[in-house]
Order: C-alpha cells, then structure tokens, then sequence
C-alpha cells in the first residue's frame, strides 16, 4: 500500500504542472460515513493534491437541506437517500457530466448524465451470535416473518431497523420492499408485534448489535455492516437469500457549484477506475463498474449471491416516494400495520414518539 | 508615238496592234507584267494600254507603281471585269480612262486618240480637231490654216469644246467658261453655240446637241 | 456566325439546380416542422397516458381527492430521455393535491383545460418544458367535484426526435435529389438524342444533297427539322433554278455561237471576197452581241445569286443619273440615239443604294432603248420628286409593247414578242432584280405618243437612316 501510494503521488507529481485547479477549494456534503470513504478521499487529494477538499459527513436529511441552500451551495451532493437525490435532480439543481468516464457508466446508474449511483451497496439483515443459540437465523424475509411471528416474545425489543420517518434511505428501503411485494406488510405488523426499535442510522443499530441490546438487525447497509463484522466477531452479516435490495449512494454536481472544475475533477475521479478500484479494493462500498477487481465488487457480489440482487432502480419512478401524499400514505399505513398487534399502552418505541409530519415533504 | 500594249491574248493583242498602227504609232506588245515592267522602267511612251487580268500579276499593282514613280504616262485600263469597283480603283490610283471588253475598235481608237491629244497638249499648248486648232498662247483659233476672226465668248466657246473634242463637254462647264458663275438664260448659250454652228458650217465639223447633258464637237458624218 | 452560348446540358442542370434548391429549401423547411410535429405527436401521447395513469390512482376519501402517484406514471413522463417530470393534482378550487414542482398553474389555463385537455409550452428556470393538462370528473358517492391532473415534462426527447426525423428527411431528400439528378442526366441523353442522330445525318449528308431529311424526331424539334427542310428546299429551288438558267443561257449562247460556225464555215467555202466581206460583218456583228450577252447574263446571275449584299451607301440619285447618262450618250451604240436628260430636280436626291448597281439598272434601261427602237429615236430620263418616293424614268419614242406583254417583260429571255432585235431579252430582269434589291417599285406602262416608259419609284433616305 505504501509504495502504491508513493507511487501514485509521484506519477501525479508529474502530472500536476498540467492541472489548471492549484489550490481550489472543494465542498463535499456527503450522507457517507468518512470513515467509511477516507480511503477514496485520501486517494483523490493524493490525485489531486491542489484541491483543498472539504467533506462534510451528515445525515441525509441535512444533506438534502444543503442542496437548496442558495447562499452557500456546495460543489457535490453525495447522498444514499435515492428518492430525494432524485427529486433534487428533477428539480433541476444538477449539472450536467459530459467527461469521458460519465459517458462510460453504466445506463442503469445513471440518469440524465447528472446524476450517477457510484456505489453498489446491498441491503442486509444482521445478527448477533446470541440469536443463533436460540433459533436458526433468518436467510429470507420469510424466514425473518416466521422468526418474528414465532419467537415474538423471545425477540421482543431484540429487534432494530431504520426508522421510515427519520432516515431517508430506511424509508425508501421500506418503500421498495413494498413495491416488490405485499406481504411485506405482514412483516411490518410482525416487527410491530415485538416492539422493534426503529433507529435513524445503520451504525446505530450495528452498536446495538455489539452491545447486545438487539439480536437481530434488519435492512441495514450492507457495507457498514460487512465492515463492522470484520471487527465485531459476534455480529453476521446475511445476506437476504430470496431477495436483495441493492441501494447506490448517488452524486451530482450542483447546478451553482462555486468551483465547477473541481466538482468535475472530484466526480471524474469516483467513477474513473482509480477511484473505483479505491472502492472496490479499500472501502466496503462496492464497485459499479465491472473492469475493476477488488473484494468489493459488483460483480464478485453478484457471483457470491447470485442473481437475486435487485438495484432500486434509478429512475424517474423513485420521485413516487417523496411524493408527499404518497409518504404520507405510506406512512400512515405503517403506522397502521406497525401497531396492529403492538401493545395498546404507548409504544416505548421509536416509531411511537415520531412526528408524524416531516418537514422535509413541505416544500 | 510610242504605245505601250500590255495584254495577254494574243487575239486581243494582235487586234490592238494592227487597229492602233496606222494611227501613226509604235506599238509594243506584251504578255506578262515582269516584261512590261522592265519595258516601262527602261523606255518612255506616250501611252499605255493596260490589261488588269494578267496570268502574272494584277494590271492595278503595275499602275500603282508607276504612279508612285511620279511617272505621268497616260494609261487607259482595259478588262473583262467591267465591275465598277476596279474601275473606280483603277481611276483612283492614277488610271487616265477605262475601258470594258468587249470593246469596238472604234471607241477604242476614239478614247486612244482623245489621250493621245491630251498628251499632245500638254506638249505643245496647242488644241486641234479636224482641221479646226486653237493656240492657246496666242488665243488664235484657225480652220484649214485659215484664222477664224471670232469673238471673245466665241472664242472662249470654241476653246471649252476643242478642250473636250470628241467628248461631250458638259453644259455647265460651257457657262461657267462663258459667264462665269452667274445667273444666265436658259438658252444664252445656245445662242453662242449656233453663232458657232455657223462659222463651221461647210468645215467638216459640227456641235452636236445633247438635251439636258451638254454639247459635242465631232466630225460631220457623211 | 455561330455563337456558341453555354450547352444544353449546363442550362438543364443550371435550372434543375435552381429549381431543386428553392424546392429544397421549402421542403426542408415543411421537413423540419413536420418533423417536430411528429415529434410532438409522439410525446404528447406520452403525457396524455401518464395522466391517464395518474388519473386512475386519484381516490376519494372523505369528499377529498387523495392520490398516491404511481411510480409507472413517472416513468412514462421520463420517457426513455430521461426528462425532468413534473406533475400536479389539483382539486376543483386550484388546491394542489398532490405534485412535485412549483410550476405555477395558471387561473385562466385551468379554465382551458376545463373544457378540454390542453397541451401547452411553458418556461420554467429557463428551461423548456411541454405541458399537459386534463380534467377529470370524478363519480363519487359524495362528490362530483372535477380534479384536474398537470404532466409535463422537459423537451430533450422531442429535439433529439425532431433533430432525428429531420435528419432522415434531409438523407432521403438528398438521395433524392442525387436520384433525380441521374435520372435527369440519363434523361437528357435520351432526350437530347434525336439531335445527336439528325446532328449526324447532317454531318454524313454530301454537299449537294438537297432531298428532304429522313429523320424521327420528336415533337419538338419538329420545327427545327422543318425549317432545315424548308432550307433544303429553298436551296434545291434555287439551285433548280440557277441550273435552269445556266441551262438558258447556254441556251442563248449556243444560238449565236452555232450562228458564227456556221456563217465562218460558209464564207472559208467560198472563193469570193464580196462573200468574206459578207461573212465577217455577220460575224462581228453576233460576237458583240454573243459578248454582251454573256456580260448580261453574268449580271444577272451575280445580281440574283449574290449571298452577300454589298455594302449600301448614301447616293446622290441625281448625280448618278447625270453621270449615268452623259457617260452613255458618248458611247459608239448611242450615236444614233438622240439620248438626252429632262431637266432634273435642282437640289441632290438621296436614295440609300449600291451605285454600282444602279449604274447597271440605268444602263440596263438606256442599252434597252436604245436596242428595242429605230436609230433616230428619243430616250429622255429624267427624275421626278414624289411626296413619299423619288420617281427615275426613262422614255423612249419607239414602238412600244403590246398592253398584254407589260406585265412580264422583266422576265429572263422575254423580248417583248420581238425577235428582231440584238437585245438578250436579258435587260429587264436584271432592272427587276436591282429594283427589288433596293425596295423600289418598277412600272413599265405605255409612253404618252406611242413607245414605251418605264417608272422606277424609290423610297427616299429617311432621316433616321441618314445618320
């Protein structure tokens, strides 16, 4: 790694005298763990060492806020929240890519050539090695109803997934999962019935993996969660058997980017394959594009799972979920389903203190 | 005198040469320019009788050269081609008369005398026809040797028509010699002219009338 | 003079060109609106089944619309461009139910689409979007009130389309024009090959073959080819007609020479002076007529044939009828003529003419006299002043002609009945010839006492000419 790295840095050295960004600022806002990506950004400002990069690691929601902040726009939006990255895109607050690698990627993961899926990150359940000593863990989302339904009492409480309202990207999830099938509501109810915590984040929940205060984990990102695993024995990372979502963290330049030429240099370098390569070889986000090898591939997830993997497609339909009469329907029939069989006294659970109006729909 | 006769048919020539000796001349005959050139640049004549078609050369360039020697000999031009063209050329660069073929021999002799005379003239100062003569010296007319007493304008008359004897002399040519340029009665002249009538009655000689064109000093025809 | 002037080829294709670019530019005008027409076509349909697939998802629930936007929906509005998507569900007072863009819908555009649904062009953030607006009327239990449903979508699609429609009108237009273009050549060879054959036949023709052409053509040229016949005949005719006269005329030599063969043959046969003497007279009498008439008729023939017209110029008709007549009346032939010139018109009198020419017409006419009366007789010419013409004339105190012979002395070998005469017969058709040359008129009529008077009129040099 080290020699790589010098001798990255030396061949950029070379090239440097060429770029015409010396010491231009970048602003980043990313929904990106920077520990998750630290290895894809200290790579990019070895690559491009006059561009003073600055990443600012938040949540969607303020991610999303960000985008139509007109004082102070940033140069690049990265979000996992799809439906809102979307929206934003719609709305016109892109800019359009025409740089050899944006004319390269793949159809499916991109749209309008403004927006690009750069990641491949698969939805997964996890759990804690306590629950296997009670019961077979679950490889579908049949087996996690059935689990649910049968050990309700044993798993009451042990259960987390993200909260609909409060994350973006757990919303969209829930959405999509509802979109393939019905019976998905059967879940909700069942996860109503054992009092599942509803958290706000995928590491929020792998803490509470660790700690022992959940068993069991549902439709969290496969990346952090395959990388927390790595390092927390007691937590497994399963991979839905029947199904799996696949969620892309999605970047655009933004329409008003003060420094447009680094936005440029910056999203060149994500979806170029030294930047892919970074993400297929040092993070666990998993690489888009095919011609790059790493552990963290595309491809190397499809050959280990096989076909059942089902990107949320990157279209113009995702702008359904953050239709505001249709989240507020949906919402209202996860309220519904989610407390059909919970107990009548006031949820202790996340899901019972939530507003039931998100500011965000207001527009 | 000495005659110049360029022609190249011998017919021609030899009818030429038999109808102009006895007139009193030499006649020189030849076929080709080259010759008559030479003949021309060595001798002198009194006239020359020119052919235009000749099997070497045209008649017209002979002409021209002659006359840019400043040589004056009198030549009348005879030819076939009687097209009006050459004739006015031919006058125009110094030809003295023009004749057409076919041609009688009597108008030929006629035309050839009426050069010769003007080349005699020219000599000698002395105007004569027939027995009629004007010294144009002494302003003497005579008839047979004998002086004709006439008045001035009779005088003057019998000059104008001696001038152009054999010719018709234009009338106006005849009134401007008697009266000048003045106005004058239609038949004023007439009246001078048959005074004139008169004096050569029984010489010979008559003026004959041409209506209209002028009048003609000739011999009296038996 | 042939003047060459471009080719056939050159001026087709020059106006074939012309023809084909103003076309062009019209048709490719018509394509690229048509184009954008289809274009239109094509993506409107697509919003019209997007909102038909919003449509059916609007519910009621409690007297209010709810509507939960099908994902397809979205999907048909982005169509395969990826277009930005906007939609809106609006309840009967303008509120928005349900929608994704502040597009604002205007009072008097839903008031449109109250009537019927509406396709409109609308700028929003600077970019170009097409509308879509129907209304629906919903059959509810409790309510009727209308909703009405707005797609739109950005026009990236409907250019790429129109951009690509127009393209393969252009293609197609240009394969066209290059089709017909060889087409067009082709066709002018097969059109232009019926001059190429009669260009052929004419070039194989031999010089003096005047029979009429032997050949197809169309239509068209039918003119062409009739008026290279009516050439060929005028030049048969008049080949015909100069074949006759030489024919004629060595007719008339033949005569007067036969004469002189046989009179000269005689006169060697005999052994008597007086005979020779007889013989000679009779012989140089016919040489100078034979000779005159083989001046005549050269002419004649110069006169009638001659291709070119000789320069004309401006002509004194008075001094050339003075200078004309003085110079005949010395001549040997018309001693015994009392010729003389009535006293003419005081000022010149200009005709436009050839002076030789008219020279040869007067002393045509003098000669004639001179031949056709008795020695002794009186030719006056002289000149008249007419208002629009200038009238020449001779007279003579001869016989005359009979009335009934006036009319065609002027004809080749006509003698006016007389054979007794030394004239050719030849002197008047050459008057007529020159006459005619100069657009005058002739009229021969009988003289006041007897004899015979002939009446030249000449239109006079008009001023415009005289310059």
């Amino acid at each position: 790694m080290p020699i790589r790295r010098v001798a990255l840095v030396w061949l950029l050295g070379l090239l440097a005298p060429s770029f015409a960004w010396a010491d231009n600022p970048l602003v980043v806002e990313a929904a990106l763990d920077r520990e998750v990506a630290a290895p894809l950004l200290d790579a990019f400002e070895a690559a491009h060492p006059h561009i003073q990069l600055t990443f600012r690691d938040r949540s969607t929601l303020e991610v999303d806020a960000r985008v139509a902040n007109e004082d102070n726009p940033p140069d690049v939006v990265i979000s996992s929240a799809m439906p809102w990255q979307m929206a934003r895109v719609n709305e016109g607050y892109a800019q359009r890519l025409d740089s050899p690698a944006a004319q390269a990627w793949p159809e499916w993961a991109k749209w309008r050539d403004e927006v690009f899926g750069f990641t491949f990150e698969p939805i997964v359940m996890a759990y804690r090695l306590d629950l296997s000593r009670h019961m077979l863990p679950p490889k579908t989302h049949a087996d996690l109803h059935t689990l649910l339904t049968q050990h309700r009492e044993t798993l009451r409480g042990k259960v987390t997934t993200y909260s609909p309202l409060r994350s973006g990207v757990g919303y969209s999830l829930f959405q999509q999962d509802a979109r393939y099938t019905t019976r998905f509501w059967d879940l909700v109810t069942a996860m109503g019935a054992t009092d599942t915590h509803l958290e706000a984040n995928t590491r929020a929940m792998l803490e509470g993996l660790s700690e022992g205060r959940y068993w069991l984990g549902y439709n969290l990102l496969g990346s952090y969660a395959m990388v927390w695993a790595q390092s927390h024995p007691e937590v497994f990372v399963q991979v839905p058997q029947d199904y799996s979502l696949v969620m892309m963290r999605m970047a655009f330049i933004h329409r008003d980017a003060p420094h447009p030429a680094a936005a440029r240099a910056f999203l060149d370098f994500l979806l170029g394959r030294e930047g892919q390569r970074v993400i297929a070889g040092e993070t666990p986000l998993f690489s888009v594009r095919p011609d790059v090898v790493g552990p963290y591939t595309a491809q190397r997830l499809r050959d280990q799972v096989g076909e059942r993997l089902y990107p949320i497609p990157l279209n113009a339909s995702l702008l359904a979920f953050v239709d505001p009469s249709r989240r507020t329907a949906f919402m209202d029939r996860w309220q519904r389903e989610f407390h059909r069989l919970a107990h009548p006294e006031p949820a202790q659970g996340a899901a019972a203190i939530e507003s039931r109006i998100d500011k965000r729909s207001q527009r | 005198m000495r005659l110049l006769v360029i022609e190249d048919d011998p017919l021609i020539a030899r009818s030429l040469e038999q109808a102009l000796t006895p007139l009193g001349n030499t006649v020189d005959v030849f076929t080709h320019h080259a010759q008559a050139r030479e003949a021309l640049q060595s001798g002198q004549f009194d006239l020359v009788l020119l052919d235009l078609g000749l099997p070497d050369g045209n008649g017209l360039t002979l002409l021209a050269e002659l006359r840019q020697r400043g040589d004056t000999t009198p030549v009348l031009i005879l030819t076939a081609r009687d097209g009006i063209d050459d004739r006015v050329e031919g006058l125009d660069l110094g030809a003295d008369d023009y004749l057409a073929k076919p041609f009688s021999l009597a108008e030929l002799e006629a035309r050839v005398r009426a050069l010769l005379r003007r080349s005699q003239q020219r000599v000698d100062n002395r105007l004569t026809f027939g027995p009629l003569a004007f010294d144009a010296a002494s302003g003497v007319a005579t008839l047979d040797e004998q002086v004709l007493d006439l008045p001035r304008r009779e005088l003057r008359l019998l000059e104008g028509l001696l001038l152009h004897a054999g010719s018709i002399t234009p009338r106006e040519t005849l009134e401007n010699r008697l009266f000048g340029f003045g106005d004058v009665g239609s038949n004023a002249l007439e009246v001078y002219i048959s005074r004139l009538r008169k004096r050569l009655d029984g010489s010979g000689l008559r003026i004959r009338t041409f209506r209209g064109l002028g009048y003609r000093l000739e011999e009296a025809s038996p | 003079m042939i003047e060459v002037d471009g080719t056939l080829k050159s001026r087709l294709a020059f106006w074939l060109l012309a023809t084909v670019s103003v076309l062009g530019v019209l048709l490719l005008v018509e394509a690229y609106f048509s184009s954008q027409r289809a274009a239109e076509r094509a993506y409107d349909s697509q919003l019209e089944a997007a909102a038909l697939t919003i449509a059916e998802a609007i519910r009621w629930e409690g007297g209010q619309p709810v509507v939960e936007i099908p994902s397809a929906a979205l999907q048909i509005l982005a169509t395969r461009h990826q277009e930005r998507v906007f939609y809106a569900v609006l309840d009967a007072k303008g509120q928005t139910v349900s929608g994704n863009l502040d597009i604002g819908i205007p009072p008097e555009w839903r008031r449109r689409v109250s009537s019927q649904p509406t396709w409109l062009n609308d700028t929003y953030h600077g970019t170009q979007w097409r509308l879509y607006g129907r209304e629906l009327d919903s059959a509810g239990w409790e309510t009727q009130d209308p909703v009405q449903i707005w797609v739109g979508h950005t026009m990236s699609g409907r250019d790429a389309l129109t951009e690509m429609l127009f393209e393969q009108a252009v293609t197609r237009f240009v394969i066209m024009v290059l089709l017909a273009g060889i087409l067009m050549l082709l066709a002018m060879r097969v059109a232009l090959a019926p001059i190429r054959r009669l260009r052929q036949q004419l070039r194989r023709r031999d010089a003096d073959d005047m029979r009429p052409l032997d050949a197809r053509v169309p239509e068209e040229m039918r003119e062409m080819a009739e008026t290279l016949d009516s050439l060929f005949m005028r030049q048969r005719d008049g080949r015909e007609a100069l074949l006759r006269f030489t024919a004629d005329a060595s007719h008339q030599l033949k005569t007067p020479l036969a004469g002189l063969q046989t009179t000269s043959e005689l006169a060697l046969q005999s052994d008597s002076p007086d005979a020779w003497r007889q013989a000679l007279t009779e012989v140089h009498g016919s040489a100078g007529r034979t000779s005159r008439l083989a001046s005549q008729l050269l002419s004649l023939a110069r006169l009638r044939h001659a291709v070119e017209a000789s320069a004309t110029a401006r002509i004194d008709a008075m001094a050339l009828l003075h200078e004309t007549t003085f110079d005949w009346a010395q001549r040997d032939v018309s001693q015994a003529h009392d010729i003389g010139l009535a006293s003419l018109p005081a000022s010149p009198q200009y005709i436009q003419g050839e002076a030789w020419a008219l020279r040869e017409l007067l002393g045509n006419l003098i000669d004639n006299a001179l031949r056709y009366t008795p020695p002794g007789s009186v030719i006056t010419l002289g000149a008249v002043c007419h208002a629009q013409t200038l009238e020449l004339y001779i007279e003579d105190d001869g016989p005359g002609v009979p009335p009934e012979t006036l009319a065609h002395l002027h004809r080749p070998f006509e003698r006016g009945g007389r054979q007794d005469t030394e004239g050719s017969g030849l002197g008047l058709a050459i008057v007529d010839s020159i006459v005619r040359r100069h657009e005058a008129r002739m009229q021969v009529e009988s003289a006041q006492k007897n004899g015979l008077k002939i009446r030249l009129f000449f239109p006079y040099l008009t001023q415009h000419e005289e310059k």
